[in-house]
């Protein structure tokens, strides 16, 4: 009953017109940046994060701008997906799959309106979700001290490493160094500069603005360089442009079981839409077996990824609301956002800031609402974005970036620093290092010293305060399975190809 | 191959940090952990981690490195780079119009194209942001034209 109230409040705040508006052009942005090949939505929140500080906008109505960027992403990724080929962001991979086999076929309208349906329905269900569970959580993350946190921080960058790619070892090197850039500046505790080198522009930190829009613009610039698929033409989307009742039927039950099954691996720490998506496509696969026509279009292998992707891109905002975890590299951006606003993430978020809380999901829900009338009828306005080429593009991309950074503090030094970020960012890329968990990291890291630091200095320095509790030891358990799951599935792997080899 | 060659330059840089690290001290001791602990120990991890990535027999054959590749990088990181430099005295309309107009040959715009958006680019982009949405944004040299 009281979050219902809550809820009815929220929703005072997301039907304000000023926020109304921002949905509506968040929702269209995002669905623009999610589209075009190499912008994720990591790249929306990071271009508009600098620009909606320097606007001034209320914290609530910023949250509400960067939600619905990150929602539209979602939805525009499987745009560029289904009628070119190309994933329009990481989580749309699974869609190409599908969906352009789909398309070709002359089937582009129904894949493209069916799957406008799966995200909708995968993050409407992944936000009652939210409503239902978020509270909860937030009640009893309050019984979390500094030791706990510490923990619980460590279980997080351990998902990264068991969860991202298949690379554990360089996943949580960029970790690691996302954690290492958030100690430069002086140390909160003993006011001891620390590798600024004399420079009183890094005296108060690396800014995460720089850090967001070098590591992920700059960077993105470059390998842009490589990628010169202009040219490719996109497939007309013809014939049926909405899908019939018969193949909603068909379809119904895959999108509310990978919208589930994407809440769940959301709400994890570290794992987000990119796993969720690869998971319910494998498992919807193996459950159609033979009746399927997985990988030569089917609506089912493009139903499940898209309402999967959206329902973990909801799902990630619980453990940033509740604990100030980020779920993902997006929501990651989004904590950096509320910091910079001086608003703190965590359980007495929901005492404290009632308005920022439940404005943020009910505008979920309106966001949603718009995304799904926005994309069923102007798909095809979309689809025409796909053709803006290249040399328009990345100036545009580039001179955005600049001003984002110049907006936060008006030095040269942030500039510099950023293309410098970006050059080391695009090297880390081009060597496979997962740029997510070292933002991951970067959010993480002056959280993790500060609960670091006050637990020991709760215990006196006695270090057996770490373990010392049930929540603690559940953790550390929980971290170290995560770390061992790599190891675990290429174990696996390796008994299946011996058995293999036996049979043969 | 190339990923030996960065965990190599990465040990060396966790080495010469590790001792710009141990040079932190607290006048006081305020806390038990002092502010030199913690960044010792993240750069203990990335040692370990570099030195992983070294040793580990790597598999796949090393891909012949792409120079035209790395031309054509290097020119765009000068390009931003300029960019930045020159972003406050210039002011942003000139260094946007310059910087976009570059960048957009670089890739493969045609020129007079790429010189009408990159103009076009700096005037728009300079009325949205500092005139229509209130980011202050430098104006350079035409600052002059001002007065």
């Amino acid at each position: 009953m009281e979050t219902l109230n809550f809820l009815m409040q929220g929703f005072d705040v997301a039907t304000r017109p000023t926020n109304l508006l921002v949905a509506l052009f968040g929702a269209f942005v995002g669905t623009v940046v999610g589209l075009l090949p190499g912008l994720g939505p990591i790249n929306g929140v990071a271009l508009l994060l600098p620009l909606a500080f320097a606007l001034g906008l209320p914290p609530e109505t910023a949250l509400i701008l960067l939600a619905a960027v990150y929602l539209g992403c979602e939805y525009g990724g499987r745009i560029s997906a289904i009628l070119l080929n190309v994933p329009g962001d990481a989580a749309a991979v699974m869609t190409t799959l599908d969906g352009y086999p789909l398309a070709r076929q002359g089937k582009a309208g129904i894949a493209l309106s069916l799957s406008a349906v799966s995200s909708f329905i995968g993050s409407m269900i992944a936000t009652c979700g939210v409503v239902l569970f978020a509270p909860l959580l937030a009640k009893w993350a309050v019984a979390f001290g500094p030791a706990e946190y510490f923990v619980l921080m460590i279980f997080a960058i351990a998902c990264l490493g068991g969860m991202v790619g298949d690379k554990p070892v360089k996943t949580l090197m960029a970790a690691l160094i996302g954690l290492g850039l958030a100690t430069v500046g002086v140390d909160s505790t003993t006011g001891v500069y620390r590798f600024t080198f004399g420079s009183v522009n890094l005296s108060d930190g690396i800014q995460f603005v720089v850090i967001v829009i070098g590591f992920f613009s700059v960077s993105e610039v470059l390998l842009m360089l490589e990628k010169t698929h202009s040219g490719q033409k996109a497939v007309k989307a013809s014939g049926r442009l909405l899908f019939n009742f018969k193949e909603f039927c068909l379809t119904f039950w895959t999108m509310v079981r990978s919208s589930v099954a994407g809440f769940i691996i959301g709400t994890l720490p570290g794992a987000g839409a990119t796993i969720a998506s690869a998971m319910t496509y494998m498992s919807e696969k193996r459950m159609a077996g033979e009746s399927g026509k997985f990988g030569d279009g089917d609506l089912r292998g493009v139903a499940a990824p898209e309402a999967a992707n959206n329902a973990s891109a909801c799902g990630s905002l619980i453990p940033m609301l509740t604990l100030g975890v980020p779920g993902s590299g997006t929501t990651a951006v989004m904590i950096g956002a509320l910091t910079l606003y001086n608003i703190t993430p965590g359980p007495l978020l929901f005492e404290q800031q009632p308005d920022v809380v439940w404005g943020l999901i009910a505008s979920l829900f309106i966001g949603n609402v718009i995304l799904l009338v926005m994309n069923i009828p102007l798909v095809g306005l979309f689809s025409r974005m796909l053709s803006v080429p290249n040399w328009i593009l990345v100036p545009a991309i580039t001179a955005i970036s600049l001003v984002g950074v110049y907006s936060v503090h008006s030095t040269t030094f942030d500039l510099v620093l950023m293309v410098g970020l970006g050059v080391f960012g695009y090297l880390l890329r081009k060597l496979e290092f997962p740029l997510s968990s070292l933002i991951l990291g970067f959010v993480l890291g002056e959280m993790m010293e500060d609960n670091l630091r006050r637990a020991l200095s709760i215990s006196a320095g006695d270090l057996g305060i770490l373990w010392g509790s049930p929540i603690t030891l559940a953790l550390w358990a929980m971290a170290a399975l995560m770390l061992a799951m790599p190891s675990l599935r290429w174990w696996r792997q390796r008994r299946r190809g011996k058995l293999n080899e036996a049979h043969a | 191959m190339y990923v030996r060659v960065f965990a190599a330059a990465w040990l060396l840089v966790c080495a010469g940090l590790s001792l710009v690290a141990w040079g932190f001290e607290a006048p006081f001791a305020y806390d038990p952990v002092g502010p030199r602990a913690y960044p010792l120990l993240l750069l203990f991890l990335m040692a370990c981690g570099s030195l992983w990535l070294l040793c580990k027999p790597h598999g796949e054959p090393t891909p012949p490195f792409d120079w035209p590749m790395a031309r054509r990088a290097a020119l765009c990181v000068l390009a931003i780079l300029a960019y930045a430099l020159l972003f406050e005295p210039l002011g942003f309309v000139i260094t946007t119009a310059l910087a976009t107009f570059a960048l957009g040959l670089l890739f493969n715009g045609r020129v007079l194209p790429s010189l009408i958006s990159a103009v076009l680019m700096g005037v728009l982009l300079y009325v949205l942001f500092d005139l229509l949405l209130d980011v202050p944004l430098p104006l350079g040299v035409l600052r002059l034209l001002e007065s």
